[in-house]
């Protein structure tokens, strides 16, 4: 058996696979303090485990000061006269019009970043060696500060990384966590690569102690094998996560799109959209050709608006993330109005505590999920001893209008919101949501999916089984995935052998993925493509770039930057569609587009393989509803999925 | 329907512009820097929406569409479908030669708008590398001129038009690329416009547009509604050859805004005349900023009148020269705007360092001739209640740096220092920002460029605060003024220090005002 486990804000949730590849579920509160508790509590009820998957927001939560994870003292090493790289940043304010508006400020002080004389150019030709002495020198000052990690990024590092090795082993007598820019992040451009380094330091104490601290409650289960889940939709060893802990970030995440294509090959669906509405925020990645779409910037602490992280308000992270898009509309985003009149929705949310209004837990903002109830779209009983009250909804929306004339406008603010994420990861990236397939889950993503799906122009629509769940189930088919890259290939098919020679050693048994960075000579943004043939790389590049930007140049081609992955496929997991019993249809008022009406109501648990039914329509379950919207039809699949097509 | 997902959507569609155009252009100043801005214009000319991008551009639409627009009529231009129209003559464009725009029409199927965008094209010929020209006496010597006139007509490129832009601007094959980048991100812009006239209608999707220009507007009406009325004066000054050049501002606080500039200085024969359109923006900037919150189209706009006497340094007549108009009287219009709101409200800060610090070099190396174009940040000024920010972009412009490492790889360029400069803020209850120090070698002989401002006057503190250091340049040691154009040898160190920012209030402890020695205020 394994055990897929994703501890999220509020929830711990768990997904154990038989050996016959039959599912259980288990959803238990976190246990913010000691998260181990939260995933003991759970792992008991299933006994012993062959191993452990794992999906973590620690990395996350750390960066932005939650939980009470206090960041550790770091000190970075650089070259002379360039202490201030991170501190500068690219220059840019995160606000075009905000007086106020404040930098982000660096995860290391100025007197903790201390400068060595060495140099070395852009052909990797060292200028100026660096001087171990010296290195000495302010390691020990470094320590005498208090520092607990140690970052290194010298200028040119990813051509040449002779400089810092030197330093790397003089750092390492000294401070058992050193990141080091070579090995963290290998790739030009001085600010995001010691960004990257630097949150590495900072994180790498804090993610040993966390992986530590659950490696040792496993010891009680009998020491399973421990993988835990990278943005990059792979799953990493302990030792891999803690000497890099900055590829944890989009841990939790970047599970549900590895769900979403895995399912979606079961289905035989090419392209699929991945779409996440949870409590706060949705978020939308895609599947292409059956494979996670990836990218390489992400800013970690960052604000984020209409869907992207307002660039210069976080930390930038240069590792391989799942390419998400994320806005502000769960079912806990706020609608109100500005002065101007006009109905808004989110970006603030009313969070687990208080809860929407009708939660009855003191909370008086009108939310989503108060629009939803008062359009009859989810039950006033959700589950088992959770009650939502229909009067303390209509009452909260009542301050900005008749109640339900506002719940349907923000309804339809919302999903434009999140027709905004969706194509931030489609149409920006040279892709046809017409051409894709939705899959919808998360507590609030079965009811927008379909009006959604309109929005964009979507024709089929996925519900996966366990909606609300979905995150851990697609730990377990994640393929085990480890990355090694080179920055400016002499030769790219030598660079690929040696990079998979380095890997083989490692990860004996793995098959490998060859991908590169690719540009026109002079550009400054790479596209990355799958490389098959390293002959063919100019060929796939000018086909992506003409589908991306609608031209190609006459001008040479450069690889910025080639990458393996080595891979060991993930686990099988057989899903099934219920037994299915008497299907018993109850109705309900439920406000559609064209005013109120009576909708059929089916329960899920109830609904076998090859059931159709037709929208108007709802379906409940334990952990979501889904809205079958009019003009849809509905068919039960195999895997137990809801497949709706107009 | 209702027009706020109109609204959303359209400016959606201008930023989805502006990232086609970042990742597919070629010079490092639009793909690294995003020197670029874009928008979409109803048939009218009225901007309806615009991405967040770099302010000076931003404003200078309002006026550089509807001058584009009666060029158009006026010369008997007739627009089609697939046609598009290049320009970059300032007195019509609204900034300076080196912004670039092609705007083109949408029909759908008749015209319902426009998708347009600017660019700061690194080199757009003239006698200095990087075409902004301290010495420039007129436009003349600022680069290529080019009025309104098709680049694409019925979607096929005009074969002349590209050869006259190879021929003339310095490095052609970095502007064709970046050319064809501007073309990409008009074609998306057009493409998603027409989507939504499929989704609502021509006539619906006017009448969204129409709601959300007039949301803006009373927006603004509401969040000035408790400001004080009256007239509010202020002047700030820019620095040439020995002098001092006046910027005197009256805003008007009613209905609408008003800023008139009389009172300030006669045009002068240097590149520090501002077009109507760049005096228009950094006035916009600075009320969109005090009003808060609102969309930026079309309805804010008209919240906002700018006078300015023909002849003068914010009104020249052609052909002044306007390259520094824009990137450093569009500084100083801004602060002037802000000096004279602080009389009015309490919640503006004190002067941010007010100079780009624009640095342009070039030559020939390895037998091609290369242009490099970058603008330095400085500190912000202090708020009334914290301290200012350091090393960031303030007002007009709001790029991002060049790497190093991708600097040196592309261009002969050695860096030896980049710091923050420590100490350079104002003093004062709040301090203001730091600006920064940045020094290089070239490792081949070439010729530097510096427009910068600010070298004499420090920025100004408010309430009692002092001013942020002035801004300094050294070449070889050598102390050098704040405009000049020099011939550098390889080893020869060019260190640039930019203003800290102003301080905020008078400093309760003793201790600071004894450590700070600058106080150059005039």
């Amino acid at each position: 058996m394994i055990v897929a486990v994703d501890v999220g804000g509020t929830f711990t949730d768990l997904v154990a696979i038989d050996d016959r590849g039959g599912l259980m579920v288990y959803k238990g509160p976190t246990t913010p303090k000691n998260p181990e508790q939260g995933v003991m509590n759970g792992l008991r009820r299933f006994g012993d485990a062959e191993a452990i998957l794992h999906a973590t927001t620690i990395a996350t939560n750390a960066l932005l000061g939650q939980m009470g994870l206090e960041l550790p003292k770091v000190a970075l090493i650089t070259t002379k006269g360039f202490k201030d790289v991170i501190e500068i940043g690219r220059q840019n304010r995160p606000d075009l019009y905000d007086l106020r508006f404040r930098k982000p400020k660096p995860l290391i002080p100025r007197e903790m970043r201390l400068e060595v004389a060495e140099r070395t150019d852009f052909t990797g030709k060292v200028l100026t060696p660096v001087d171990p002495r010296e290195v000495e020198e302010v390691a020990k000052k470094a320590m005498e500060m208090g520092a607990k990690s140690m970052a290194i990024c010298f200028l040119h590092s990813y051509i040449n990384q002779r400089n810092e090795s030197v330093a790397y082993d003089v750092a390492r007598k000294y401070f058992s966590y050193v990141s080091v820019s070579h090995q963290v992040s290998p790739e030009p451009r001085e600010y995001e690569r010691t960004s990257t380094t630097v949150v590495n330091a900072v994180l790498q104490p804090i993610v040993s102690r966390y992986l530590e601290g659950l490696e040792g409650a496993l010891r009680e289960v009998g020491s399973p094998k421990f993988f835990i889940m990278a943005s990059s939709g792979g799953l990493v060893d302990s030792a891999e996560a803690k000497e890099r802990p900055v590829q944890l970030i989009e841990s939790g995440p970047a599970a549900g799109v590895v769900g979403v294509s895995a399912l979606a090959k079961i289905m035989g669906e090419r392209n699929a959209l991945s779409f996440d509405m949870g409590g706060t925020t949705a978020k939308a990645g895609t599947v292409v050709d059956f494979n996670v779409e990836t990218t390489q910037e992400h800013e970690v602490g960052g604000r984020v608006h209409q869907g992207r992280v307002v660039k210069g308000s976080g930390y930038p992270v240069r590792f391989p993330f799942v390419d998400l898009a994320e806005v502000s509309a769960g079912g806990g985003t706020i609608v109100w109005r500005d002065e101007g009149g006009a109905l808004r929705v989110g970006p603030l949310s009313v969070g687990a505590d208080p809860g929407p209004a009708c939660y009855g837990k003191g909370g008086t903002s009108p939310t989503l999920t108060d629009g939803s109830l008062t359009m009859g779209w989810i039950p006033s009983e959700i589950s088992e001893g959770m009650r939502l009250d229909l009067d303390l909804s209509r009452k909260a929306l009542q301050t900005l209008g008749d109640p339900v004339e506002v719940a349907h406008m923000a309804s339809d603010l919302a999903s434009l919101e999140m027709s905004r994420a969706v194509r931030l990861v489609t149409v920006e990236r040279g892709l046809d949501p017409k051409e894709f397939t939705l899959f919808a889950f998360g507590g609030a993503g079965p009811q927008y999916a379909l009006r959604l799906a309109e929005e964009m122009e979507v024709r089929k629509v996925v519900v996966p089984p366990h909606p609300g769940l979905f995150s851990a189930l697609g730990l377990a088919f994640a393929n085990r995935k480890f990355e090694a890259s080179s920055s400016y290939p002499e030769d790219l098919e030598a660079t690929y052998r040696r990079l998979e020679e380095r890997l083989m050693e490692r990860f004996p048994g793995a098959s490998f993925l060859r991908y590169a960075d690719v540009r026109y000579e002079g550009q400054g943004w790479e596209l990355t493509i799958p490389v098959d043939d390293t002959s063919k790389v100019r060929e796939s590049f000018e086909e992506r770039h003409m589908r991306t930007y609608g031209f190609t140049m006459p001008r040479a081609v450069e690889v910025v930057t080639a990458r393996v992955f080595a891979v060991y496929p993930g686990y099988n997991v057989n899903l099934r569609a219920p037994e299915g019993g008497e299907v018993n249809v109850k109705e309900r008022e439920v406000f559609l587009d064209d005013g109120w009406s009576k909708v059929p109501i089916y329960r899920r648990e109830e609904l076998r393989e090859g059931f159709t039914l037709k929208g108007p329509a709802i379906i409940q379950e334990y952990s979501s509803t889904t809205l079958v919207r009019k003009g849809w039809n509905c068919k039960v699949h195999g895997t137990g999925s809801l497949v709706m097509e107009k | 329907m209702n027009w706020e997902v109109v609204h959303r959507a359209t400016v959606f569609i201008s930023e989805e512009m502006g990232v086609a155009l970042k990742r597919s252009a070629l010079s490092p100043n639009i793909r690294e820097r995003m020197d670029h801005s874009c928008a979409i214009v109803d048939a009218q000319g009225r901007i309806v929406a615009q991405a967040e991008h770099i302010p000076v551009h931003l404003g200078s639409f309002k006026v550089g569409v509807s001058n584009l627009l009666n060029h158009i009529e006026r010369e008997g231009i007739e627009l089609q479908e697939g046609d598009t129209v290049l320009f970059n003559d300032p007195y019509i464009s609204g900034t300076h030669l080196n912004d670039v725009g092609v705007i083109t029409p949408i029909f759908a199927p008749s015209l319902i708008g426009y998708a347009v965008n600017k660019a700061h094209q690194v080199d757009v010929g003239g006698p200095v590398p990087g075409s902004i020209n301290p010495n420039a006496s007129t436009l003349y010597e600022e680069g290529f001129v080019i009025p309104p006139v098709k680049l694409m007509r019925r979607g096929e490129p005009v074969k002349e038009v590209f050869k006259m832009v190879e021929e003339n601007f310095k490095v052609p094959y970095v502007s064709l690329g970046d050319l064809r980048a501007q073309l990409a991100a008009n074609r998306l812009g057009v493409m998603r416009v027409k989507q939504l006239v499929e989704k609502y209608g021509a006539q619906r999707l006017q009448e969204g547009w129409d709601s959300s220009i007039d949301y803006a507007k009373e927006m603004v009406r509401r969040r000035t509604s408790s400001w004080p009325t009256g007239s509010f004066q202020a002047e700030d000054y820019l620095e040439w050859r020995d002098g001092l050049v006046k910027v005197k501002v009256t805003l008007t606080l009613g209905q609408t805004i008003v800023a008139d500039f009389e009172g300030t200085d006669p045009q002068i024969d240097g590149p520090l005349n501002a077009v109507p359109g760049v005096t228009y923006s950094a006035v916009s900037f600075a009320v969109r900023c005090a009003v808060g919150e609102v969309p930026t189209n079309h309805g804010f706009y008209s919240s906002v009148e700018v006078k300015a006497s023909e002849g003068s340094l914010v009104n020249p007549r052609k052909p002044a020269a306007v390259g520094g108009g824009n990137v450093e009287t569009s500084q100083r219009v801004a602060d002037v705007t802000f000096l004279a709101l602080s009389k009015a409200l309490p919640w503006i800060p004190a002067a941010a360092h007010g100079t780009m610090m624009n640095v342009m070099m070039g030559g020939t190396w390895n037998g091609r001739y290369w242009s490099y174009y970058e603008t330095l940040g400085g500190g912000s000024g202090a708020r009334p209640d914290g301290d200012g920010e350091s090393a960031v972009h303030i007002n007009m412009s709001n790029t991002l740096n060049t790497p190093i490492e991708v600097a040196e790889r592309q261009f002969p360029l050695f860096f030896t220092r980049y710091q923050v400069r420590v100490g350079s803020g104002g003093s004062g209850k709040f301090r203001g920002g730091d600006g920064i120090v940045r020094a290089f070698k070239l490792t081949a002989p070439a010729t530097v460029s510096l427009l910068a401002d600010r070298f004499k006057l420090g920025p100004w503190g408010l309430a009692g605060g002092s001013p942020g250091k002035p801004g300094r340049a050294t070449v070889n040691g050598r102390e050098m003024p704040s405009k000049f154009t020099v011939k550098v040898n390889p080893e020869e160190e060019v260190v640039l220090e930019t203003p800290g920012g102003g301080g905020y209030g008078i400093p309760i402890d003793a201790k600071t005002l004894t450590s700070t020695p600058d106080r150059d205020g005039k």
